[in-house]
Parts: structure tokens; sequence; C-alpha cells
């Protein structure tokens, strides 16, 4: 059979209304039913976790995105935003509900080079836009280490981060307005595109809604010029504990790097291993990859002074990247890391927690011990600078011993991180993955408060449904579930769950 | 004082449906629209360090604290919290949140929402909630941070905060630039330092009333600050003097520059798209409107304006000298007449989305009813 003819076939009168609906609007080319063409969207940047969707759905213009959300909102319907599926908390898995694809919308609306802002569909990939804008001396600095293939919109709803985060600050110091469609298809505008606003900051409210408030139909982003100088040292260790006592002294003493990363010897000799070779050495326990920025007089003080720091802090060797290209390929290494770990094992775990910087050296201790207590490899692999930890292990969940042995360790680190004051997540949300925890650091109050700022902007809970905050927390939505697409009997317009009463 | 016997008291205002009135140390009680409320809760002595490490580079304290205690404290590690509102460091950090103030460093250290890590607060229900945490990166939960900040203790009470310290500068510079010249002259050389490598701590321009009222000069003024180690300042210093005639002023300068709203009747805050800064800010600076103070910070793009007793507002002063009208212009009032607010700024709250979360954070209306505007 041909594609077309499956297409017809599966498009038939057997399906309900709203299949039809959206193919009118998007084209059937961008309406997927069949179960085959779903895998693709079963998983995210965490492997480890599946949930099929029961149809996706990629509008093509802004004007299709709001009627794809119209059309859903008057069936009821429950769905999940997705960008680019890089995520790494499970936030953009669709469980039997519809997946909505932003990737089409991708178009830089605007670009304003004195005012330093551009206007973007949320589709446009992260690292593209700053490929667009770099010729004009600008760049936008959130840089997520997915940043060649994650889109802003995707960004905006985790509050990405990424290395230069340490200096610049995340996604929402740099998002400055959107508009965004309400899971109820209304469209509104959220910041100011030309000046500072007053009122109730929704803008930052939205910013890290982990699409459980909306889609974002455009973003205007702040862009940053080009620092003057940029200088990457590579300090490599024989010890991890001597490598994390640099960084909490690097930090107290006052420098700002750009970037502060810290790679372990498990790490290091896994990515030297693969196609993002970078030259580091093999044989070190662990590398600081730290990067100074701003004007040369500054940056070359400071680079004497982090070097410094380094040589007194033990490192063995400190190296300083001699031009653009070894720059580059010093950060690949950095950047693809968890991409090389494609090569011990088929699927991977990350964990995401943030710890106070002084705790640094006490943590990676515990979490070595962890990992010889469950007979797992954890690879050390963060933006130390921040105190924000990504141990990942290398896995696969179709051994289910070895999948348990994973996730109890990795659940134990986790407890360590809280316990230590940390938080459960510094930049790739709470989605699925870390929703258990949510519990051990924030009360029941706190938890209820999210949920009615939610309720704010989707009344049915119909965006992104079962994602950040545990359903059991919220007072309101334990007794009615989100709506679901039933193939075999369309839910008819009263039947929908009902709402919340308005207060 | 203790977050249980803040919960009690809004509890106990919300059975009698008797609005409160929040309030910190009272240094900016004038600001924002009237507030209907016979009972003040006065967060004053709700003050102290709960945590401070200071290799963590973060800072826990009540909400009372005020922001000249934090500079103590943090001093003594030589660090910092880069915030510097219009007013004075008597006031506390939970008003400065609440209120979402800040100074001439927001445009380099960001505004009150990029320097809070975490929140504690009480909501109209008399909730202990709390978002964010104390680490410097958080993403867990909704930002309820963000949304805290700047809601005038609207949606609840400030209890706790978290911020971000920075260290303190080896070297901190200021310098005055006289801007005698031609509208045009004034304009090219804005445009020069805007467009400069230089990365100054703060860039802001006084017109000469403002210049005069703190005695820093005749007519208007820039002042630019500079810190961090001393040869980064030294060259900043160099490339600043191959642009302009700067001399050096002593830092407390920026004191008197946070005290030009006193004895203003009338604040505004009137910000437009960076680029149109330059022009418009030579052109407003030529200008000498008695009894108004001008403080503009082309980078963040902002111009506030303090008018005197005697004298009426003119918020179009900005438009009428020529701004793009293709770009809208945003204003902002923080103090008025009380009896112009309905008709100059009713509310900022009227949408939708903002009438839910109160009603959701705050039932009863009893906090700060009316600082925003209503609830319709």
């Amino acid at each position: 059979m041909t594609e077309s003819a499956h297409r017809a076939a599966s498009i038939s009168s057997d399906q309900p209304a709203i299949v039809d609906r959206l193919s009118e609007i998007v084209g059937a080319q961008h309406v997927l039913v069949r179960q085959s063409e779903l895998l693709v969207y079963n998983s995210d940047g965490l492997p480890g976790y599946r949930r099929q969707p029961k149809l996706a759905v990629f509008p093509g213009s802004r004007d299709e995105a709001i009627a794809v959300v119209r059309a859903l909102a008057q069936d009821g319907l429950a769905f999940v935003p997705r960008g680019a599926g890089t995520g790494l908390s499970g936030g953009a898995l669709a469980d039997d509900i519809v997946v909505v694809g932003m990737h089409r919308l991708k178009k830089i609306i605007s670009l304003d080079v004195e005012n330093r802002r551009a206007t973007v569909e949320p589709g446009v990939v992260n690292l593209r836009l700053n490929r667009h804008v770099a010729p004009l001396g600008l760049l936008y600095a959130p840089d997520p280490s997915s940043e060649s293939a994650c889109t802003i919109g995707g960004n905006v709803a985790e509050n990405a981060g990424g290395p230069h985060c340490l200096k610049y600050g995340v996604t929402s110091n740099h998002v400055l307005a959107l508009t965004v469609v309400l899971p109820g298809g209304e469209v509104v505008e959220l910041g100011s595109r030309t000046g500072e606003s007053d009122g109730y900051d929704l803008r930052g409210a939205f910013v890290g809604s982990e699409g459980c408030f909306g889609l974002v139909l455009d973003i205007t982003v702040k862009l940053t010029p080009k620092p003057q100088t940029v200088r990457t040292l590579l300090a490599d260790f024989m010890s991890v504990d001597a490598a994390a006592h640099v960084t909490s002294a690097v930090i107290a003493s006052g420098i700002v790097p750009a970037a502060l990363e810290f790679m372990d010897g498990p790490t290091i000799r896994v990515v030297e291993d693969s196609i993002y070779a970078a030259g580091y050495p093999r044989d070190a326990e662990a590398i600081l990859l730290i990067e100074l920025d701003g004007l040369e007089a500054g940056v070359s003080a400071d680079l004497e002074s982090v070097r410094r720091i380094c040589l007194d802090g033990g490192a063995r060797n400190v190296r300083v990247a001699r031009d653009d290209a070894e720059r580059t390929k010093l950060w690949q290494g950095r950047k693809k890391a968890f991409g090389a770990m494609g090569r011990l094992a088929p699927h991977l775990i990350v964990q995401d927690a943030v710890i106070p910087r002084t705790k640094l050296p006490e943590i990676l201790q515990t979490i070595h011990r962890i990992s010889e207590k469950y007979g797992v490899l954890v690879c050390n692999v963060f933006h130390a600078g921040d105190g924000n930890l990504h141990p990942n292990i290398a896995y696969s969940a179709d051994d289910p011993a070895e999948s348990e042995r994973v996730h109890k360790a990795m659940t134990e680190i986790m407890r360590a991180c809280i316990a230590a004051g940390g938080s459960i997540t510094g930049e790739h949300g709470v989605g699925l993955d870390k929703m258990r925890y949510m519990e051990a650091i924030f009360s029941e109050s706190s938890l209820n408060a999210m949920c009615e700022l939610r309720t704010v902007f989707d009344p049915d809970r119909r965006s992104n449904p079962g994602k950040v905050v545990p359903i059991h927390a919220c007072k309101e939505w334990q007794a009615v579930p989100p709506g679901r697409l039933d193939f075999s009997t369309p839910r008819p317009l009263e039947a929908e769950p009902a709402r919340p009463s308005a207060r | 004082m203790s977050t249980e016997s803040i919960v009690s008291a809004i509890r106990d205002a919300g059975q009698k449906k008797a609005p409160l009135r929040i309030a910190g140390r009272g240094t900016w009680l004038d600001a924002g629209r009237p507030v209907r409320a016979d009972q003040t809760l006065s967060m004053r002595d709700d003050t102290g360090v709960v945590s401070y490490v200071p290799g963590d580079l973060t800072l826990t304290v009540r909400a009372g604290t005020t922001l000249s205690e934090i500079q103590t404290i943090t001093g003594e590690h030589d660090q910092w919290l880069p915030l510097d509102p219009y007013g004075s460091d008597d006031g506390t950090i939970g008003a400065t949140v609440a209120t979402a103030s800040a100074g001439p460093l927001s445009s380099s250290f960001g505004l009150p929402r990029d320097l809070l890590l975490g929140v504690e607060f009480v909501t109209g229900r008399g909730e202990v909630v709390r978002g964010g945490g104390k680490v410097v990166k958080n993403v867990a939960g909704f930002d309820l941070s963000r949304l805290i900040t700047g809601s005038w203790g609207t949606l609840g009470v400030v209890t706790e905060v978290t911020l971000r310290l920075y260290a303190l500068p080896k070297v901190d510079r200021t310098f005055s630039i006289a801007l005698a010249g031609a509208e045009k002259e004034t304009a090219s050389l804005l445009r020069a330092i805007i467009g400069s490598p230089l990365t100054p701590f703060a860039f802001v321009l006084l017109n000469g009333r403002a210049a005069r009222a703190i005695s820093a000069g005749e007519g208007p003024i820039a002042l630019i600050r500079f810190g961090g180690n001393e040869s980064m300042v030294m060259a900043e210093a160099a490339a600043l003097a191959q642009v302009a005639s700067p001399r050096e002023v002593d830092s407390d300068i920026w004191q008197r520059v946070r005290e030009l709203d006193d004895g203003a009747a009338t604040v505004v805050r009137i910000s437009t798209l960076p680029r149109q800064f330059p022009g418009v800010s030579a052109r407003i600076l030529a200008d000498d409107p008695p009894e108004t103070r001008m403080c503009i910070d082309p980078r963040r793009g902002v111009l506030r304006l303090a008018v005197g007793e005697t004298d009426e507002v003119d918020a179009n002063a900005f438009e009428t000298t020529g701004v793009d009208a293709s770009d809208s212009v945003e204003t902002i009032f923080e103090k008025l007449r009380p009896d112009v607010w309905g008709e100059v700024a009713p509310s900022v709250v009227s949408d939708p989305l903002s009438q839910r979360i109160k009603r959701a954070y705050d039932p009863h209306n009893i906090l700060n009813p009316g600082i925003l505007g209503d609830l319709l």
C-alpha cells in the first residue's frame, strides 16, 4: 500500500471527528494517527520512559496552532506541547493523548540589532538563532547542551539553562515577552516587547511552566553583545576531590566565570573514545573547563587568578585554548558528553540536582559511595559553577534487575542532594521523572499554590496533564480525570469533564 | 515575630473580613494606589539572618531585614547584594521584593526577580507557601518567586527571602561627565558609550535640576560606575577618557542619586526601546522643566521622573520629545497624588489572568486591597 493510501485508510469514518477537523486545519499529512508513526513520539531525551500518544498534530503556522488548540478545547481533549523532544525529564510524553508538535513554527519573525532583541517562533532551534545573530556581534545567552536540536519554545517551557548561565542567567532572564495561546483557546500577550511592565509578572510565571500553562506562539528574547575577549581554560586533576575544592574556591573568590564545567574520569574516557574526542587527558580523574569573558584587561587578570587557584588546589596542568578552533573542540566534548554515553549502553538516566556550591566535595564523595553500593557506573559531567549536578548512568532499561539498581542508586543520590539543602532540578524540569521528589522539597500548601496557579492558566488542566505537580497534591483536581481521546466512542461535547467551579 | 504569627494575623483578618495594609519599615508607604485597610501588618520586627554561607554566595533573611543590615552582614565577607532601589537602604528586603524596586545597579545585576532565589510568603488564606529554594539555579515547580516579586503584597505577605550575592569588587570607581554640549553632541557621546564594549556597573543621566538637587553639577550630567579587578577598571576608565572628559567623583554620589525622589509628589517610570534613548535623552536633558528631577538609565531603557509638590506631572514629556511613535511606551506610576490614581491608572491587574490569580491567592481580598487596582 502506498503512503497516501495508508493515510486515506487511517482517516476513515470510524475515526473520531477531531482527526478530520485537525486534518482540515493543518493538512492530513501533518496529523499522525497510526501507532507505528507515533512510535517516534513515545519518548523524549530520557529514553527510559515511554508513553504512546494517541495522535500527533503539527501546526505549520501561528493561526493553525491557535485553531488546533481551539479544536482540542472544544472537544475537551488533553494535549502535550512538544518542541524537539530533547527534554530530559519525560515532560513531553503524551500518555494516550494528543501531541501538539511545534517544530514547524520556525520563523525568526524579527531581529532588532539596535535594541538587541529578536522575536522568534517557538520551533526555532536555539543554535540557529545564535548562528543567525553571531555575524552581527550578538548572541542568545542560554545555551543548553542540546542547543543544536532544542527549540526556543521548549527552552521557554523548561526555563532551560546551559553552561554559560553561570554568568548570563537562565532562559527567564532573557525572555522579554511571549504570545501564548491558553489551553482554552484565548491568545494573550505576557510581558512587554518595548519596555518594563507592572502588575503581576505573568511572563515570569509562564517561563518554566513545562507546557502546563499553554502553548507559546512567539517569544521576544534579549540578545547579548558578544564579549570582547573569551578565554577557555582546561585544568586537569588526579582526584575528583581536588577539582571539587577548586570549584568551590573559584566561586568563593568572587570571580564570575562565564562557565565552570566539571567532568570526571569515566566521562573523560567515554568522550575521548567517541567521535567528540576533545583532547582531554585520558588519565585524569577530573577536568574543569573554565571560561572567562569580558574586557581583555579584566579577563587577563582573572585568568591569572583562576590559574593560580587551580594550581594551588592541585591541578596537574592548566592549559588555555589558543584559538577559537581549540576552544570549540574543548566545548564540543563537554556538550556532546551525554551523546557519547550511548557507547556504554542503550539507555541513560540523568539527574539534575542542584546543591549549595560549598557542598560539592562532600556530595561527590557520597555519589561515589552510592555508585559502589549499587554496582553501577556513575559518570559526572555538570555545571559545577552553579552547583548543578548531572550524575548519569548508562544502562539497559530492558534489564529489569539492572534498571532497579540504577533507579535505586539515583533515588539515593537525589535524597543526598535534597538533604544537602539542594533542589531536585536546575534546568531539566520536573516532568514525569522528578515528580516523585516534589513532596520532598515542597510542602502541601506550596504544591497546592502551584496547582492553583496552573488552574488560572488551564482551568480544565488539559495542557500536559499529570506533570510537574503530583495530582494528589492538588486539592481541587482529585476527582476529575483529564480529557482523553477515545477512539471507539467519540466523546460528545456534553460529556466533557466538569470545569472546577470558578471562584 | 515568626511566620506563625503572620499566619494567625492573616487568618484573623480573613475571618473578620478586615483588610490589612502590609508594611515594612514604612519608608515608601505613599507609593502605589491608596489601600483600603484599617489595620497595618508591620513586618519591621521580623528581621534577621536565617542562613548565610559566604562560600555559596547566597543569603536567607527574614523579610523585615533592612537593606542596610544586609549590606553590613555581607560586607563583612567582602560580599554584597547589588540592589540599590530608589529611596535608601533603610527599607526592608521584603518591601523591595514585593514592589520589585530597583536602582542604577539593575542594568548590570538585574532586577529583584533576578536576584531572588527563593521566597516564603503567606497567602490571603493564611497558607505558608515556598517558591524556589536556596540554590542559585532551580526550576523545580512553577515559578512562584517571580509571581510574588512585584505583586505589592496583594498575593501574599513575603516573610523570608533567599538572595544571590556577589563578591564586592576589588575596585569601585565612579566618574561624572558634564553634558553641557549641544543636543547632537550629547546624543553622539551617549551612543559612543552605549555602543562601546564597556561594562559599567551603572550608567545614568541626570537633568540639571536633578544634578543640582544632589550637588553633583550645575547642568545635566552622566554618572558611570566601574567595578571589578584593578586592571579592568583602569582599562575601562582609560577607554571612557577617549570618548569623554570624565571627572572622578566619590561613590557616595549613588546614595544621593537614590534620594532624588525625596519630597516628590509624583514619581513616574517611563520605558521604551533602548535605541530611542540617546536621541531622546539628549533632547530632554537640554530642557530643564521646573520641579522635575529626571534620572535616565539608557541601558535599561528607563526614564524616571520625580516631580515636586507644586507642579503637575507631565507623563507625556518623554513622548513629546520625539519618541518614535511606532514603538510603544510603557508608563509605570510609582507615586501619584491619591486622588488622581483612579483617573490616570486605575488598575494594572484588570486582565482576566491577574484577576484569577488574585482570587486564588487572596479570595477575601484582605491583602493591600486596591494598591494595584481593584478586583472586578
